[in-house]
């Protein structure tokens, strides 16, 4: 049997002070993510999707309930350790604005390794084997603007993989490429996933992007509403989502 | 309506143009100042050692004007730039560009009209408190003067309107200029901007030797001359702007090149971000070395000739006490002094002339400064007179020259400079006539009447700044009473002393306060230059918060990369200053006396504004921590 990488019980998170206009956006959602899994978070618009990310990422911390991550509970960390588990334990594709552009890609991916304090001689081969993976060790030495859309997702993805991370989050990272790019990160993270074993969580509005994953957990005006499993291939699992959605009475988000 | 939005917007600025509002008041408070010193009539009337002061304070308010002018002007155009998207927003959403323009006219003029409220109120504190130190430290009694003076209010007021209409209207006209377009891509800046190779070696090469000239000159300013002040300016100036803009980059590459540093903690990020601002600022920081150059070096300047007062009375005249006809009173002040050497010398005065007893000269010879003579000797300028004195008459200042009998022979230099250099204390005293050093017999038949005057030396005058100042009224009142003569102007060592200490007091005063004006508004500007990026960054360190940098690391990584970018200017500018002060080697005896004063206060200034720069640029760029 597997370890759990992440388990999230009863998680409220309520923004604003009491007293004020109060928005409540996740009412106590629980979710266990199994060592190497690829699972989505969809849901309508407002639903909590970013929110549940953020709180597990330790961007954001819960109002209430207990989330642990690799054996390591963090809702009770401090500042300084919230900073120093993100950077040791998860790897992170935004949806943009990934890279620094004023350093190079290999510069961009190296940076994790380089906050923990990582010799530069053992950051060398971590990123050439991560950037090989990816497919990306042609453009390590230009700078972002010189490289496409689709490249600096996989180099996004290279950054948020060069650490060994225990897990891997993802906020629509599709969300601003072409199908086709779009397509090839995906096919990307189903390999991450299936051969090098990455446990990926990922938040998307997009149905075909969903349909990568192995398993979706649906929420719904912040809490979990229901989830489904990949059993047949992907393009019945992306009919199966489609249906949740239209029963979600969201369908107009799916774009 | 647009009135409204300008308001919404410019109340979430805040912060930057509270900023641009200090270095407004800062300038208008100490040109307020300067304008009371220089126009206050009354006062000025009644201070003759005032009336001196009055001019520097004048050209003190000039130079003021001018860095103003440039400083309001760069830090309007930098709020503008600020704010072009949102302009250019309301352009296209359909406002009409005059109506814009008026509204940042009005801004302006609003804002100015502010600051020179708090900068004459302020004016007028720093007045009474500042001018009246400067009084004591002169020894002149304040009245007459008043800290709130109506004409150095118009004038302040006046100056400065016509300074805010003047840039309010060019900033309207460039956004007349500009398209909607233009405005809202304006942010859009290039990041890396590479020159290699060749051209930069050697413009480096030429950026050196520029300095070097430069420093050259500075230092042989005794025998350049002019030429000298020619080269020091622009070589230096030239020079620093060529290594600011080939050698920092070429520096903070290496930086970057250096894999071990690179990769340590965030420094990748950290020489990045310098990388791209010594890239941007090059100009600003050429700038900002050579002003600060000239504000430390203002105020080094003016404390260096102030410290040298004493020593430049010195020159003037070997003996600290001359008193012609003696009273009581003087005697009583000498018995209070240490006196070193005291000796009196009788002659006789008639309508032609003054003729001194030669025995009473031979039988003490006077020390006479060396200065002016043949033999002089900088390391023994005071020399005892030992020329002898065979004939019956010598004689100087004979009109006419054919007046010399045989038996009168012209005076020997240095006796020459005993008898009028020394001796004499005021012009009132020979007004035309001859001076003459005559034997026993020759002055036994002079008609006239007999006086003495006795010089001398004490330990140091200036412990008997008291005694000697009653002295000089006696005298003066001596000549005053002899000639009918209205204020006679006296020579003694003190007098010397207390006009060149006010006027140099004055000019340190106004090097102090220009030297701080100018350093708080350079320092502006390049904080104003730098925060005008932040707003780009502001991304990336979300980013980097996201994957987990320690807020600390950022904050560091802030700290690091501004201080380099404050510190360079600094140290090329204290470096000019340092090597520069030697330019006054020649005038002063040292030039260095005191330095760190003018340093420290920069370094304060200095510090603050990188303070709170990296405060604003932090407040702007970094995540708020959940
Ligand atoms: N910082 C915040 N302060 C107050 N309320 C917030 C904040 N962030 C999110 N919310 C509220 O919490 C709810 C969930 O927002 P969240 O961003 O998680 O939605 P989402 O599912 O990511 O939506 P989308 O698909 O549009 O990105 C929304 O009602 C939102 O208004
Ligand atoms: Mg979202």
């Amino acid at each position: 049997m597997k370890a759990s990488v992440l388990e999230v019980r009863d998680v409220q998170k309520i923004y604003g002070n009491r007293g004020e206009s109060q928005s409540h956006a996740l009412k106590g959602v629980s979710l266990t993510i199994q060592e190497g899994e690829f699972v989505g978070i969809m849901g309508p618009s407002g639903s909590g999707k970013t929110t549940l990310l953020n709180v597990i990422s330790t961007l954001d911390r819960p109002t209430d309930g207990f989330i642990q991550i690799a054996g390591t509970d963090i809702t009770q960390m401090k500042q300084n350790q919230l900073a120093d588990f993100r950077s040791q334990k998860l790897g992170f594709i935004f949806q943009d604005f990934n890279l620094l552009e004023n350093l190079t890609v290999y510069e961009n991916i190296a940076l994790p390794l380089s906050l923990q304090g990582v010799s530069s001689s053992e950051i060398a081969p971590k990123v050439h084997k991560v950037a090989q993976t990816l497919g990306i060790q042609e453009i390590l030495q230009k700078y972002p603007v010189q490289i496409s859309g689709g490249q600096k997702q996989r180099a996004a993805a290279a950054r948020a993989l060069v650490h060994d991370p225990a897990i891997l989050l993802a906020d629509e990272p599709t969300g601003s490429l072409d199908s086709k790019n779009a397509k090839s990160l995906l096919e990307t993270m189903t390999d991450l996933n299936e051969n090098h074993g990455v446990s990926i969580m990922m938040v998307t509005h997009d149905a075909f992007s969903a349909s990568y994953c192995r398993r979706i957990l649906f929420i719904q005006d912040g809490k979990l509403y229901t989830e489904i499993h990949r059993t047949q291939d992907r393009q019945q699992f992306f009919k199966q989502i489609l249906d949740v959605l239209a029963e979600l009475g969201a369908s107009h988000d799916v774009r | 309506m647009l009135l409204k939005l300008s308001l919404s917007s410019m109340r979430k600025m805040m912060k930057d143009y509270l900023v641009l509002l200090i270095g407004l008041v800062i300038s208008i408070t100490i040109f307020y100042m300067f304008q009371t010193l220089a126009l206050n009539g009354d006062f000025t009337k009644q201070n003759s050692v005032i009336s001196s002061i009055q001019l520097v304070f004048n050209v003190g308010s000039v130079l003021l004007a001018f860095i103003t002018f440039f400083y309001i002007f760069y830090a309007n155009s930098f709020l503008l730039s600020l704010r072009r998207k949102e302009l250019g927003m309301y352009m296209i959403l359909g406002a009409k560009k005059r109506k814009i323009s008026q509204i940042l006219f009005l801004e302006t003029l609003v804002l100015g009209i502010i600051s020179l409220v708090i900068g004459t109120i302020a004016g007028a504190g720093l007045a009474s408190g500042v001018g009246s130190l400067l009084m004591k430290q002169l020894d002149i009694s304040l009245e007459g003067y008043q800290p709130f003076y109506l004409p150095s209010i118009m004038m302040t007021c006046g100056f400065f309107l016509v300074l805010f209409l003047l840039t309010s209207s060019v900033n309207a006209i460039k956004l007349a200029r500009a398209t909607e377009l233009d405005l809202i891509r304006a942010e859009q800046q290039n990041d890396r901007v590479q020159r290699k190779g060749f051209a930069t070696v050697l413009l480096a090469l030429i950026g050196l030797a520029g300095l070097a000239a430069g420093y050259y000159a500075l230092v042989h300013m005794e025998e350049l001359r002019e030429i000298g002040l020619f080269i020091a300016a622009s070589a230096t100036t030239i020079g620093t702007y060529l290594i600011f803009i080939t050698l920092l980059p070429v520096f903070v590459n290496a930086l970057k090149k250096n894999r071990v540093w690179n990769e340590r903690k965030l420094n990748a990020f950290t020489f990045a971000q310098l990388r791209f601002r010594v890239n941007n600022l090059t100009k600003v920081l050429g700038t900002v070395a050579m002003l600060i150059a000239l504000g430390v070096g203002a105020m080094a300047g003016g404390m260096a000739f102030q410290k040298n007062v004493s020593l430049m009375a010195e020159m003037g005249k070997v003996y600290d006490v001359i008193i012609h006809k003696p009273v009581p009173a003087d005697y009583e002040a000498l018995k209070a002094m240490t006196v070193e050497e005291q000796n009196t010398y009788r002659y006789k005065v008639d309508d032609a002339g003054i003729y001194y007893l030669k025995d009473d000269l031979l039988a003490d010879p006077p020390l006479i400064n060396t200065i002016g003579l043949e033999d002089y000797d900088p390391d023994n300028r005071v020399k005892r007179v030992s020329t002898s004195l065979p004939s019956k008459v010598y004689s100087v200042y004979d009109h006419p020259e054919e007046n010399l009998g045989p038996d009168i022979e012209s005076m020997p230099p240095d006796w020459q400079e005993a008898v009028t250099g020394e001796f004499i204390n005021s012009y009132e005293m020979i007004n035309g006539k001859a001076v003459r050093i005559v034997d026993q017999t020759t002055y036994s038949g002079i008609q006239g009447e007999e006086r003495s005057v006795v010089l001398a030396r004490v330990d140091d005058f200036l412990k008997y700044k008291q005694e000697l100042k009653e002295i000089d009224e006696r005298q003066t009142r001596l000549y005053a009473d002899e000639t009918g003569a209205e204020g006679p102007q006296l020579y003694s060592k003190y007098t010397t002393y207390a006009s060149l200490y006010a006027f140099t007091s004055g000019t340190m005063f106004m090097g102090f306060f220009l030297g701080i004006a100018f350093l708080a508004m350079m320092a502006s500007c390049l904080m104003f230059k730098i925060l005008s990026g932040a707003t780009r960054d502001k991304d990336r360190y979300s980013m980097l918060r996201k994957i987990g940098v320690r807020q600390e690391w950022l904050v560091g990584s802030i700290y690091k990369e501004l201080f380099v970018v404050f510190v360079f200017p600094a140290l090329i500018g204290l470096v000019h200053v340092l090597v520069g002060m030697n330019m006054f080697s020649f005038i002063l005896e040292e030039p260095y006396v005191g330095i760190w004063v003018p340093i420290s206060i920069f370094l304060v200034i200095y510090t603050f504004y990188y303070w709170i720069t990296v405060q604003l640029y932090k407040g702007i760029v970094l995540p708020k921590e959940a």
